[in-house]
């Protein structure tokens, strides 16, 4: 599980638009669960979003990654552990934790333009520096999963909006993370959409994997495979509870 | 694990190379400018080298030491009977008197070099001229050339026919005479030469003959050719430093632009950059990207911008450059030089074109590495 | 000052690095005093990103400095037609006092800068940075002797005389007269085999006890260290003859020539790898019991001894070869 205590985040520190983004969250995420962290916008989810998933660094407070998440992953330099602290790791360890523990799904899907469906599902693993037959296997495989086979050569400007988020899910599972962050998934999807998207979820879940996602969207919140939503308000927890 | 880094090296430099042609409007207009940038230098350094080669080509039949009289420190005709003092020290395997000297033509506003060859000279009254001549006064075969003497008396010449253009570096400006004709022109001592031209057996003697030569006759100077090769390399590095001199106001107004190009990111950029830190690209990944790309870059417009300098200064005569080149003289030679390009032209190059490029981009390439993933996270 | 195409280029190169060594000692001033990575304030990502720029520019100026010694090298090479006397390199040198140091300098932060990448190739695999003091302090000594190597280049350049009549490396390396090169080159040839095949001997052996047992690693590193000096004095004393096969003619320089094959560019490169990498071993002795680096040291060590061995070995080999193989003999 992913534990926070007392993550402080500050943007601008000293100056006039110094914006306290998270302000004192402590947290157990549990594993192989589905947590939904729900908020309005500008509540913090985002930042808290980001700090989980070790894409920024808290101003003060300690974030820990524990044991079950970490089984059979093996860090250069941290060997192997049954906890890391990720607080106080510097960039290139972090990336790397990051790299094997969670995947993202962006709001806007951000997918690189002017590449192909394809390509953009291998991106993630390039700077691993796996075969690159193994790594374009790999990720035909993740997009038959998702019935984009035939799509792989397709520039992503040319994908309607489910098949950008197919696209968007392949890569994020590409080196096959524990953890799935999603960031306002179903944002820029209709109902259908977004109700295949959480089947995915169930789907991934049912996989093992643990998924942590932020969203309003009372669809998400209120779906039958999420076990446990957190209100997020003003940078604090405000509550639990469906 | 040496595997890996070569795997990790290839995919990202596919990557890059992909990236580049996405954004073909922005890197042509580099590439553009850099390739400009290596050309110019390039043709610079191009043709001061081979100019250099061609010059030491000619004065390889040059004598191997010549022998001045001077006058209070001044030139002065060298008595005739100087070269068999010359001839008698030993080592020396021949002495000859030369004949030449200069002559101002005030129509065109050039200076001609007279000379009597020392063998198959012009019948009298009748001159050989060099290209640069002919060309310029529009003087040919069977047409007449009239020179002012000493004596203010105006001569007439028959143009008997053309120097051959293969040492048009040498011969442009020269007319060749017999030597009645020039003693009379000139109102030239009879037993007075201009110079004498030595040849030794042994090269490594030269010096030591040369010293003879200065006890033996305290009012002379001897000149070696070795020295006067080494002038024409002096002359020549010297005006090409000064061309690159010249061109690192270029160079550093190219700097400056490679250092802004490389600084524009375009919001799409910043985006892409921030997508890969995002699916778990490193800093040290991006700047990974950065330095091929600018290797890449660097790679084509060096190429390109070398290529065409070849070209322009072997096969087109360097038509740019060459006012600069040859001195700021009237008559200009119209010869081939001969195609030469070493290595070691090629690394001085690379020191002043692909080095600062380099560098310029150094910091703008960190600053785009450094982009947070964070901000992709919000937008 | 002769305005010589590649001086202008050497003159570039050298106040680029200059530039670029001094920024990255500027900016290594400031880690030192504010770095603290339990800290997660702007102030300290900002220092690490600035980790970052500065292992770049270091990388560059490591590559720049070894093109720019070959290519001074070699320019002082090509000018020799411009001095009377001069022959080769080792008399352009020679024109004026500064050459030489130059030179000198120019190969020591070659070394400096290799050092320097390995010392922070190390610290930058540890996820605590536990080097990172050091590493700048070292950037403090590095970037004042980038810039002593410009101004000594630079005025050798500008106090060059076309007039002034230098040695040619004959005289320069001859058994007479009393400078440096030329006792060197007076060095009896059996003594300096013995020397020079002793030191090899005994940085290979140490090497392969330090590669396979990791013991013996102070040894080692001195010996590698060592073994710079001793095969340039001994290409001095006697291996040039081989490659000249003349009796008198022991330039360091000449060998570099396109009618020796070039020979000379490898051999050097061999020992300029091989003493950056018994000096990397030993740099980094000091830190064995840094728990950050436990993993990671011994096996970046391991590698440099390799590296080390296999320059020297190319170098020796190169050698022997010669030696071996011509007609030339020097003892009998």
């Amino acid at each position: 599980m992913i534990k926070l205590s007392g993550i402080i985040k500050i943007f601008n520190s000293g100056r006039t638009n110094e914006f306290v983004a998270v302000g004192g969250v402590t947290l157990a995420l549990e594993a192989n669960r589905v947590t939904v962290l729900k908020g309005p916008s500008g509540s913090g989810k985002t930042t808290l979003l980001s700090l989980i998933g070790c894409m920024a660094r808290p101003t003060s407070g300690r974030i820990t990654l524990h044991n079950g998440l970490l089984s059979g992953k093996r860090f250069s330099g941290i060997g192997e552990v049954a906890e890391v602290e990720v607080t106080s790791l510097p960039e290139r360890f972090l990336t790397e934790v990051r790299r094997q523990t969670f995947g993202f799904i962006f709001q806007q899907f951000n997918l690189v333009k002017g590449v192909t469906a394809l390509e953009n599902v291998m991106l993630p693993a390039y700077p691993l520096g796996e075969k690159h037959d193994t790594v374009r296997r790999r990720a035909l495989d993740l997009l038959e999963m998702f019935g984009l086979k035939a799509r792989a050569a397709a520039r992503v400007e040319w994908l309607s909006g489910g098949e950008a988020q197919r696209v968007a899910i392949a890569r994020a599972l590409m080196n096959d993370p524990p953890v799935i962050i999603a960031d306002e998934p179903t944002a820029h999807l209709d109902s259908k959409l977004s109700v295949d998207f959480m089947e995915i979820i169930a789907k991934l879940k049912a996989q093992g994997k643990t998924t942590v996602i932020a969203s309003h969207d009372p669809l998400v919140c209120g779906a039958a495979m999420v076990d446990r939503v957190i209100a997020v308000r003003d940078g604090r927890i405000d509550g639990e509870g469906p | 694990m040496i595997f890996k880094w070569i795997e990790k090296h290839r995919s990202i430099l596919d990557f890059t190379l992909s990236s580049l042609l996405r954004r073909k409007g922005k890197n042509l207009s580099l590439f553009a400018v850099y390739a400009l940038v290596v050309f110019m230098l390039a043709s610079a350094m191009f043709l001061t080298q081979a100019m250099k080669r061609e010059a030491a080509l000619v004065l390889k039949d040059a004598p191997e030491m010549i022998v001045q009289r001077l006058l209070g420190g001044r030139y002065d005709p060298i008595p005739m009977e100087y070269v068999e003092k010359i001839k008698s020290i030993r080592g020396v395997v021949s002495a000859a008197p030369r004949l030449w000297g200069y002559y101002y033509d005030p129509v065109i506003g050039a200076n001609y070099t007279l000379m009597v060859p020392r063998s198959d000279a012009p019948a009298s009254e009748k001159i050989v001229i060099g290209n640069g001549i002919s060309r310029t006064r529009m003087i040919y075969r069977d047409d007449i050339l009239s020179l002012r003497g000493t004596d203010g008396m105006t001569r007439s010449f028959t143009v008997a026919g053309e120097i051959s253009p293969e040492s048009e570096l040498v011969s442009a400006d020269l007319i060749l005479m017999a030597e009645t004709d020039f003693r009379g022109l000139f109102d030239f001592p009879a037993d007075r030469a201009t110079d004498i031209a030595v040849s030794v057996r042994n090269q490594k003697e030269l010096l030591t003959i040369a010293r003879k030569v200065a006890d033996l006759l305290p009012d002379t100077r001897p000149i070696l050719r070795e020295e006067m090769v080494r002038t024409y390399d002096s002359v020549f590095d010297w005006r090409g430093g000064i061309m690159i001199v010249l061109l690192l106001m270029a160079l550093l107004a190219f700097a400056i632009f490679a250092w802004e190009k490389a600084s524009g990111l375009s919001a799409d950029e910043k985006r892409e950059i921030g997508i890969l830190k995002a699916i778990g690209w490193e800093t040290a990944d991006v700047m990974i990207v950065k330095a091929y790309e600018g290797l890449l870059i660097s790679f084509f417009s060096f190429t390109v911008g070398i290529l065409t300098a070849y070209g322009h200064v072997f096969f087109f005569s360097a038509f740019l450059f060459v006012p600069a080149m040859k001195g700021w003289s009237v008559l200009y030679p119209d010869f081939r030089i001969t195609p030469f390009a070493d290595p070691y032209q090629v690394a001085i190059l690379f020191c002043l074109t692909v080095m600062p490029y380099t560098v310029a981009t150094i910091v703008p390439s960190w600053r785009a590495a450094i982009i947070d993933p964070d901000a992709v996270m919000r937008s | 000052m002769i305005l010589h195409p590649a001086i202008v280029a050497l003159v570039l190169v050298s106040l680029l690095l200059t530039m670029m060594s001094l920024a990255g000692a500027f900016f290594g001033i400031r880690i030192i005093r504010r770095w603290d990575l339990s800290s997660g304030s702007e102030e300290q990502l900002v220092l690490e990103r600035q980790t970052y720029l500065i292992s770049t520019i270091l990388s560059y100026v490591l590559v720049f400095e070894i093109g720019s010694l070959f290519l001074f090298i070699y320019t002082a090479d090509s000018m020799h037609t411009l001095f009377t006397g001069a022959m080769c390199a080792a008399g352009t040198l020679y024109v004026d006092a500064y050459g030489y140091p130059a030179l000198l300098l120019k190969i020591l932060n070659v070394i400096l800068a290799g050092l320097w990448l390995i010392f922070n190739g190390v610290d930058n695999r540890a996820y605590d940075y536990p080097l990172i003091r050091k590493k700048y302090a070292m950037l403090l000594i590095l970037a004042p002797l980038i810039l002593a190597e410009t101004v000594v280049q630079t005025l050798y350049f500008t106090r060059m005389n076309a007039d002034v009549i230098t040695s040619c490396c004959g005289s320069l390396f001859s058994l007479e007269g009393g400078s440096l090169p030329s006792d060197i080159a007076a060095l009896p040839v059996k003594a300096a085999m013995a020397g020079f095949f002793s030191v090899l001997g005994l940085t290979l052996s140490s090497g392969l006890v330090y590669r396979f047992t990791g013991r013996l690693g102070w040894l080692f590193s001195f010996s590698g260290g060592l073994f710079f000096p001793v095969a340039g004095a001994a290409f001095i004393a006697f291996i040039s003859l081989y490659f000249y096969e003349l009796p008198t003619h022991r330039c360091p320089f000449c060998v570099l020539q396109r009618e020796y094959g070039y020979i000379g560019y490898p051999l050097y490169a061999a020992l300029l790898v091989g003493v950056i990498c018994a000096l990397g071993v030993g740099l980094l002795i000091p830190f064995r019991n840094i728990s950050s680096l436990a993993g990671i040291l011994p096996r970046v060590q391991r590698k440099l001894t390799l590296g080390c061995l296999l320059a020297y070995l190319t170098f020796a080999g190169i050698t022997v070869l010669q030696m071996v193989r011509t007609d030339f003999i020097l003892l009998d």
